[in-house]
């Protein structure tokens, strides 16, 4: 598959050649401010690794679980106003650190603060009784003005998540679940828009541009959390009912995609995209009433399309992961079951092989 | 031409001219996936899913377990199904890579077929017997294939006929003796991939069976803290520190920042996992807690400054 190496550059005529490059494919002289390009060059060299942000995310989790020990042995977490006090000490003073020096060796740290500080303040909220309604409001809150003062990568991730926890959290405390599948729907039009204005997001100012990829991967996630609780019955009492209701959003993007896609794969030939319009709705009208598995393949589209392979890892995943789940909980013999199966792995066979004769054909003129 | 990536555009759009639509021209230029990456993803997509469906038809067909077939009906059936793929798999017009897909599709059906063969004679779904020779008879395409989604299932079934063996037949072993037989093997197989890896397209393959190494060796460690003294422990101590040692090397010379972040994160584990045995009071918990922020950030630091010297060597 090809995606493109990674790896950023980082002296000055590599910089120089690289911004001539963007000139190159521009048609109107461009200006770059090339000092500070090369400071922003050797302060972001180090942002590079996943293996780094993985490193930090998962040192920040166990380190608040071991917190989460003390708390509980120590008793302390009965004890209110500290709690708060200390909570919001925490969160302050991690979102203060990375304002002050964006360096990525305070992450751990700054994550850890960010997580034990939440949880704290939840202890704590929950001591002086305050509703779930409130409570999960003041993290959407605290978490939104997180994401407006710092946009270091993995501070804003977690604040996504922590944003998309309370919104599931308020609807689940109210009881709201059939409106779980247009929540989710509207993630996955967020998330779609985001994908596809790609150049459009980031140059309307420095803020969004910084806070780009760690929105990308937190909705992506957001998005999947929501699945979950549609692709495996009986985590939440959803009537399945409901479920198209996010299949009406979700196709329709698909197939959005797919228009997009005939430019980038020149397709002209009306008969030709009538028929792959047809097979595409087909496929994924069968699954309308289990939208996880169309939104694992709406996240595999859109991560291919923009070459995002972290994204597009996470799809293939999820995609196995549901169709599994779909026909593990399907009410059927396992003989139906199995004509089901059979057939539609027989339909893609012919379509594959339909399709490949057809590339033979226009190899071969 | 420079290779121009997303970071690349992300840091330049912040200090310079750049409009939405050129940047979309750019990105489109140079990161989105082009034509020919496509068609090969909607290509393999399509077979694997079709390989994938119908592989998944036949197996719910034998777990129905149909009454009104006979044994031999059965068993007839399936490996007419494993002749006629395998055939195929031999023509020559077909591609190599919708070769090792089908072929894999013919590896779960040699699952399948004990699996009917041990319906019929009672032997039990899940016997380690069932999984070995599963294991066994598909060794020969494994090899022939080369191809590592193949290889990884093949691993898998050799993981797991090895711990169901020591579910059902060996229950004396202790955990930490499971752990070092699995963390040997699969470091085995891993130091002798990255031998014979020359072509360095196998990354993912071979980062997962470092994972699964690193794992079995960590959990086994953090058993043997815990648990009452086993001879196996400061064996199973021995080979990790020098395998993780040799990880290390390999982490530096080919510049992999990957074993360099997991081996120190096992440790780190390791060590929590050691304080905690020492006290479980709640100022342990408060020092692991500060213990892990402190290690990390130090691993990450030093990390950082690896990778600044790898730049400054380029």
């Amino acid at each position: 598959m090809a995606f493109k190496k990674n790896g950023l550059m980082s002296n000055k005529e590599v910089i120089k050649e690289l911004l001539d490059c963007f000139q190159n494919e521009a048609d109107t002289p461009l200006e770059f401010d090339e000092e500070a390009i090369l400071l922003a060059y050797q302060k972001e060299d180090q942002k590079q690794s996943i293996s780094i942000k993985i490193l930090s995310i998962f040192g920040g989790i166990l380190a608040s679980i071991a917190f989460l020990g003390f708390l509980f042995i120590s008793g302390l977490y009965s004890s209110d106003i500290s709690l708060l006090v200390l909570g919001g000490v925490l969160i302050v003073t991690s979102i203060w650190l990375n304002k002050k020096s964006d360096r990525i060796v305070m992450d751990t740290f700054s994550v850890s603060a960010f997580i034990i500080g939440f949880i704290l303040l939840g202890f704590g909220c929950l001591q002086f009784k305050v509703s779930d309604n409130i409570l999960s409001i003041i993290f959407i809150i605290i978490a939104f003005a997180s994401l407006n003062i710092v946009q270091n990568y993995i501070l804003s991730f977690i604040a996504v998540l922590i944003i998309n926890g309370s919104i599931l959290t308020l609807i689940i405390s109210n009881n709201l679940y059939n409106i779980i599948p247009i929540y989710i729907a509207a993630i996955g039009m967020m998330m779609t828009y985001l994908f596809l204005k790609e150049g459009k997001i980031i140059t309307i100012n420095k803020t969004l541009s910084k806070l780009y990829n760690p929105v990308k991967i937190g909705l992506i996630f957001s998005f999947l959390i929501g699945l979950i609780f549609l692709g495996k019955k009986g985590i939440l009492p959803i009537d399945a009912n409901y479920n198209w209701l996010s299949s009406i959003i979700i196709i329709p993007l698909i197939v959005y995609i797919i228009t997009i896609l005939f430019k980038v794969i020149n397709v002209q030939n009306t008969s030709h995209k009538i028929g792959i319009y047809i097979f595409t709705i087909l496929i994924l009208l069968s699954t309308a009433l289990s939208p996880a598995i169309s939104g694992a393949f709406l996240i595999i589209l859109l991560s291919f399309f923009v070459n995002y392979k972290t994204g597009f890892v996470i799809g293939i995943i999820s995609f196995i992961y549901f169709i599994f789940q779909f026909y593990y909980d399907l009410n059927f013999t396992l003989l139906t079951k199995s004509i089901i199966l059979f057939s539609t792995g027989l339909l893609f066979i012919v379509f594959y092989l339909f399709t490949y004769k057809k590339l033979k054909a226009n190899e071969n003129v | 031409m420079k290779n121009i990536n997303r970071e690349d555009i992300q840091i330049i759009v912040r200090h310079s001219s750049l409009t939405a639509q050129g940047i979309d021209r750019i990105l489109k230029r140079k990161v989105y996936n082009d034509k020919d990456a496509w068609q090969k993803f909607f290509q393999i997509f399509i077979i694997s899913l079709g390989v994938g469906f119908t592989v998944a038809g036949i197996v719910f067909f034998f777990a129905y377990n149909w009454d009104d077939l006979n044994k031999f009906t059965k068993i007839g059936l399936l490996q007419g199904l494993i002749i006629i793929t395998t055939l195929i798999v031999l023509l020559p017009q077909i591609k190599d890579h919708v070769k090792n897909i089908i072929l894999t599709g013919a590896s779960v059906l040699v699952g399948v077929l004990f699996a009917v063969f041990g319906q019929i004679y009672q032997t039990g779904a899940n016997a380690y017997d069932f999984f070995l020779a599963w294991t066994i008879f598909i060794t020969l395409w494994v090899s022939v294939s080369n191809f590592s989604p193949l290889w990884l299932i093949y691993l898998f079934l050799i993981n797991t006929t090895f711990i169901l063996y020591s579910e059902q037949v060996a229950k004396d072993w202790s955990g930490i003796f499971i752990c070092l037989v699995l963390f040997l093997f699969n470091a085995f197989v891993l130091i002798s991939a990255v031998y014979l890896d020359k072509s360095k397209k196998l990354k993912w393959f071979l980062n997962i069976l470092a994972l699964a190494s690193i794992s079995y060796a960590t959990i086994g460690i953090v058993i043997g803290i815990f648990d009452k003294y086993q001879h196996s422990f400061p064996i199973l101590i021995f080979i990790a520190a020098i395998t993780f040692g040799l990880g290390i090397w390999h982490g530096l010379k080919t510049k992999s920042v990957f074993y360099l972040s997991v081996i120190p994160f096992s440790l780190i584990i390791i060590v929590s996992a050691l304080l905690i045995k020492i006290s479980d009071s709640e100022m342990m918990f408060l020092l692991v807690s500060l213990f892990i922020i402190g290690s990390v950030t130090l691993t990450i630091k030093n990390l950082i400054g690896i990778q600044k010297k790898w730049t400054h060597e380029q």
